[in-house]
């Protein structure tokens, strides 16, 4: 499923250095955290050698919602860290005479028809959820938007 | 956009827009003033003293110190697409259906599912972009802004972050007469693509979601700050919601929810080229608050700025009260927002082509600016061409009465007048009237050519209008041609003279203003029918004949 792959890439995309990865290259950007709309250029590969700042890992779990435990923390960051060097080492490729792409992959539109289909099996997408009171989805009451 | 003097809004009891209410109610306002005297302590813990004003002379005071400040205004307005099935799956959309009963895997965000892009929201962005005269991404990508809230399924939207598919655009608008008019031209910075949440119910001690709403496709329009008073921003509302629909790629109803705006307020001092703090207000349903939020908006910045207290502005989001007639402040936001956004590896890149573009292009209707200048080199007055261009079909009706060989500005008299009021008094819109554009062209011709008379053209008007039928064959059924014979018309004065010796008398005794008493039985005589131009004249004649 896709969610493994773009798991990693969430990690990656807190830390603060410019990557030179082709297909996550544009929409990265260090620090100041990224506000809605402001971000207007493009930030192309610049050939630094990475000298990476340890990640913020409390933070980093707060931001996706995971419980750590101190002596977590302290066992994680240095296997992030590790994590990030391996990806680290595509700094290496030389991309002066190649053009930064927009995604990764290079196939075209999958696009579908404006043409309404009712998915049948209601009762198995409702049975899925922890807390239904018909016809509403019951939630815990949230104070902030993240 | 030189001229930075904030004026205030004047109360204006008559309105051409039907859509935009720009009623302010007539009474006191309220307002909580810090005494600018250092306070002790104590006194800092009471609070500060409400006064009550009278209306205009807070007006003048707010006026006066609104002056010395210019309003940078900015604009995010969300349009929600009028498509048949979601953006990411096909599932149907219908305003107000039962909760939770238009969800799949896909919108529900559900393990496995994939997300696969309707092709009619990247119509109807295309649509929009070249509407709003901006620069097309021939190619773009969808990213994921993520954040946990109970409405949004997946834990992220799929929007567009770096390469919106259109930017740097602009509208031409023209202000209402009321508000002193003029021709506006404001910016445009981006145009995306996006999916909307679900909604989000709060009761009692927990909230409730549905998620027909999740997964709808909307376009995101940011506009340049280019905005300078509130009016100008609700026209620029205005004229978003009119290009939508011309398009038809949108509803555009700010009480439904298919247009949403948010607007960023920020004041500075005349001549300083710093931005001011900027603040952000939501929750507003109608062009009418946009106008009252900002105008209060940036009069609690002013009063705040003018008394020193600068700081109290801060950054933060508030919510307009339409009850108060106020913004109050949201809970205040710890920090700004990481969204963490990176390309949405779940979906291709969405790619233009040039010839698609071209034929979106060539396909596009004749839109409201066109159509305003168009009308306006036509002849009309600024007021005609604001109110025939508003609505879509109002203007198709008027063209098609034109196209029908229709006088300019009779018929634009006709639409504006008994029309427009017919239809609000019986709640219709131009399209279920039964009186067609070839009728009412031939109503125009038959009165300007005197085969009926102006005021029976009215009577039959509203016939017309509630059961159609041809102007042709209501005339002859009715028998209401009118009288035009000047020895017919004779022959009834003269009844009528003869039928009426007393009241003859008393004219020719001096009492002149009889001479509508003869008019009269004279029209009731003939049904109506007499030409009243020469009813008079012959009637004066003969009533002045004798000695």
């Amino acid at each position: 499923m896709a969610m493994g792959s773009s798991r990693a890439l969430l990690i990656l995309s807190n830390f603060k250095f410019k990557p030179t990865l082709p297909f996550a290259s544009s929409s990265l950007k260090p620090f100041p955290p990224f506000i809605r709309n402001n971000f207007r250029t493009r930030n192309f590969s610049a050939k630094t050698s990475s000298s990476l700042p340890p990640p913020d890992l409390p933070r980093l779990a707060e931001t996706a919602r995971i419980s750590l435990a101190p002596n977590e923390v302290e066992e994680f960051a240095p296997k992030i860290r590790r994590v990030v060097g391996w990806f680290g080492q595509l700094q290496a490729v030389d991309l002066d005479n190649v053009e930064p792409a927009i995604r990764a992959d290079t196939e075209g539109d999958n696009l579908r028809e404006d043409v309404p289909e009712t998915f049948e099996n209601k009762e198995a997408l409702m049975a899925s959820v922890p807390s239904y009171k018909e016809p509403y989805i019951k939630v815990p009451k949230v104070l902030n938007k993240e | 956009m030189a001229s930075t003097l904030f004026r205030t809004i004047q109360i204006h009891p008559f309105l051409l827009y039907p859509t935009a209410l720009f009623s302010r109610r007539n009474g006191v306002l309220y307002c909580t003033m810090k005494s600018s005297q250092s306070q002790t302590a104590t006194q800092e813990k009471q609070q500060p003293p409400k006064v009550k004003v009278p209306q205009h002379a807070l007006k003048k005071t707010v006026d006066k110190i609104t002056r010395d400040y210019e309003a940078i205004i900015g604009i995010e307005t969300h349009v929600q697409l009028s498509t048949l099935t979601k953006a990411f799956c096909s599932c149907p959309y219908n305003y107000g259906s039962q909760p939770n009963t238009s969800i799949c895997p896909i919108c529900m965000g559900l393990p496995g599912a994939l997300p696969v892009l309707n092709s009619k929201v990247i119509e109807f962005a295309v649509k929009l972009g070249l509407a709003l005269n901006c620069k097309l991404s021939l190619n773009s990508k969808f990213d994921r802004k993520q954040y946990f809230y109970p409405d949004l399924p997946k834990g992220y939207q799929i929007s567009q972050f770096d390469i919106p598919i259109a930017t740097g655009g602009y509208v031409d608008l023209d202000l209402p007469l009321e508000f002193g008019g003029g021709h506006r031209k404001f910016g445009i910075t981006r145009v995306h693509m996006e999916e909307d949440a679900g909604k989000l119910l709060h009761s009692g001690n927990g909230a409730q979601v549905d998620l027909n709403r999740a997964g709808v496709p909307l376009l995101e329009i940011v506009s340049e700050p280019d905005m300078r008073t509130g009016i100008e921003a609700a026209e620029y509302a205005a004229e978003l919601q009119r290009v939508v629909r011309y398009l038809g790629i949108s509803n555009g109803n700010m009480q439904e929810g298919s247009l949403r705006c948010d607007v960023n307020v920020s004041i500075r001092p005349i001549g300083q080229s710093e931005f001011g703090t900027k603040v952000e207000i939501k929750n507003l349903n109608s062009f009418s608050s946009i106008n009252r939020a900002i105008d209060f908006e940036i009069s609690r910045q002013a009063l705040l700025l003018s008394e020193g207290q600068g700081d109290q502005i801060v950054q933060e989001t508030r919510l307009w009260e339409e009850g108060a007639q106020k913004t109050i402040t949201m809970r205040k936001k710890e920090g700004l927002s990481d969204y963490r956004y990176f390309p949405e590896p779940d979906l291709p890149e969405v790619i233009l082509t040039q010839e698609y573009v071209d034929s979106i292009l060539k396909s596009l209707p004749e839109l409201p600016e066109m159509k305003r200048r168009r009308y306006e080199n036509m002849g009309l007055s600024m007021q005609d061409v604001l109110f025939l261009a508003n609505d879509m079909n109002v203007a198709e009706y008027f063209d098609a009465t034109l196209s029908s060989g229709a006088d300019l500005k009779l018929a634009a008299n006709w639409i504006m007048g008994d029309i427009a009021a017919y239809m609000k008094n019986e709640k219709l819109s131009i399209n279920e009237i039964k009186l067609t554009p070839k009728e009412l062209a031939e109503l125009i011709a038959s009165i300007k050519g005197g085969t009926i008379s102006g005021k029976i053209g009215k009577e039959i008007l509203f016939e017309l209008l509630a059961k159609g039928g041809t102007v042709k064959g209501l005339i002859e059924e009715k028998d209401l041609v009118q009288i035009v014979d000047p020895v017919e018309i004779g022959k009834i004065i003269d009844k009528v003279i003869s039928e009426n010796p007393k009241q003859l008398e008393q004219y020719r005794g001096g009492k002149t203003k009889l001479q509508g008493f003869f008019a009269g039985q004279v029209m009731k005589l003939s049904k109506g029918k007499a030409n009243p131009g020469l009813l008079n004249k012959i009637l004066l004649e003969k009533l002045n004949a004798k000695s």
